[in-house]
């Protein structure tokens, strides 16, 4: 299946990825390519998605390009990256956590929130605040939210 | 007690105000210091989040977004998590300062010495997450950390590339941070280790490195830009005797003066060494001994093209 998934990402072309990309969080999360303008997108392996300075240069050996914002792998699945830099200017698809399941989340865990605190998100993914402050990526499936937290950022926090 | 060897002691006691309150202080862990990132959060906010979590922070007069912590648990905060503070060195947070009203038309910038990206992401704040800036380490490996801190700080400007600086690709830049590969004594109050691998050998081939570091740079710089040349240790082979160099190659080259910081007290450099008197311009780079203002040992020159 991810194989599949795989093959159908590296089959889009760059502009057509890119405005897949776009495309998606508009409709998901109610963010204007607008909030882009001034930068460029930049497409590297694996179907990642970088954010980056609107001209790139071509030389020396460039590692990579600004922050990656998402991943292409048949659907666009956002980062956390993105989800920190641009959640204040998103206004769908977002949950707003209490304090107990924001230790939760930065702790890596996921969220087995109650159905009528989930009433107004439909399943995917979705971006995760406490206190109007965005927090990162999860994904609704099955009435729980799965932790879409990278490894290496997860922190067990005291002060929150 | 750290054990300081008897050759750093010789080297460096004739040159401080006050040689006891000098060796005392490099026994003394330094305190927890951070930078707001003003990509995803400023100062007031960061202030009042702290005043709510009762952890006691003091603001650095001579730079607003810079704070010293009462406490070292800033690690877990959830300003830390999402980036709104960087954990950073307060004397680490010069260079980038030190090119603030250049950054506000800069288009082309080079972190030349990038990794782990303390500065970029601060030059990126800086330049309000616009124009380009080349964050370059010559390590691979390094270029990992660098990638992460640049992601979490939201550094979108920042492109990062792997490239030996001495053998850079010619480019012209508005503005040039070289924080030199050194070796790094002015950071012993949070490295114990930092005397195993000293020597005067390691200073000379550092010396050396820097030398070639600081005339690449030079070269890259867009005529009328600006470069910071910046290491963290104490050796004038490694500072002003680098300095000198560029002005012996490069006679043009302008070392301006650095501004007074309000509450950091900056020194004057090292005007001889070893029986070699510099070129009177060094005289406008500065020293930051650590005993004066409770930081880590630093330098910095100013030059432009």
């Amino acid at each position: 299946m991810r194989d599949r998934h795989k093959r159908q990402g590296n089959e889009h072309p760059p502009q057509e990825a890119k405005a897949m990309v776009l495309g998606y969080l508009e409709e998901r999360f109610g963010l204007s390519p607008d909030e882009f303008k001034g930068f460029g997108l930049y497409m590297a392996s694996k179907g990642r998605v970088y954010l980056g300075p609107e001209r790139a240069i071509g030389s020396p050996r460039i590692v990579c390009v600004g922050v990656t914002i998402a991943r292409l792998s048949g659907a666009v699945k956002p980062s956390t990256n993105l989800i920190q830099l641009f959640g204040r200017q998103m206004s769908r698809n977002m949950v707003a956590l209490e304090n107990k399941e924001a230790l939760s989340y930065a702790k890596g865990e996921d969220l087995l929130l109650p159905a009528e605190r989930l009433g107004h998100v439909t399943p995917g993914y979705v971006a995760l605040t406490y206190l109007g402050i965005p927090l990162g990526c999860g994904l609704l499936k099955d009435g729980s939210i799965r932790n879409m937290l990278p490894k290496a950022k997860r922190l067990e926090l005291r002060f929150i | 007690m750290t054990f300081i060897p008897d050759a750093f002691r010789q080297r460096y006691g004739p040159l401080v105000d006050d040689e006891d309150a000098f060796l005392a202080c490099l026994d003394i862990l330094l305190p927890k210091s951070f930078r707001v990132n003003t990509i995803k959060s400023d100062a007031d906010s960061v202030k009042a989040r702290f005043a709510g979590y009762g952890i006691g922070i003091t603001q650095m007069p001579w730079y607003g977004d810079a704070f010293v912590s009462e406490t070292p648990d800033i690690g877990a905060t959830l300003e830390h998590f999402t980036g709104a503070i960087y954990m950073q060195e307060l004397v680490s947070m010069l260079p980038p300062l030190l090119l603030r009203e250049e950054l506000k038309d800069a288009r082309f910038v080079l972190d030349a010495c990038a990794a782990p990206g303390s500065k970029t992401t601060q030059l990126a704040a800086l330049m309000g997450n616009r124009g380009v800036i080349v964050a370059n380490d010559a390590s691979y490996s390094r270029t990992r950390a660098l990638k992460f801190n640049i992601e979490k700080a939201g550094a979108i400007n920042a492109i990062i590339t792997n490239q030996d600086l001495r053998n850079f690709p010619h480019m012209q830049f508005d503005a040039i941070l070289v924080d030199a590969p050194c070796s790094a004594e002015g950071t012993i109050r949070k490295n114990d280790k930092l005397f195993a691998d000293w020597s005067e050998k390691v200073i000379s081939g550092q010396s050396r490195l820097q030398k070639q570091l600081i005339t690449k740079a030079f070269e890259l710089l867009a005529p009328g830009g600006v470069m910071i040349y910046s290491t963290c240790t104490f050796a004038p082979e490694e500072n002003e005797a680098v300095v000198d160099w560029l002005l012996q190659t490069y006679p043009d080259a302008v070392i301006e003066p650095i501004p007074e910081m309000e509450g950091l007290k900056l020194s004057h450099p090292v005007e001889e060494w070893n029986g070699t008197t510099f070129n009177a311009w060094v005289r406008n780079t500065r020293r930051i001994w650590p005993h004066h203002s409770n930081t880590g040992g630093f330098y910095l020159a100013r030059v432009r093209k």
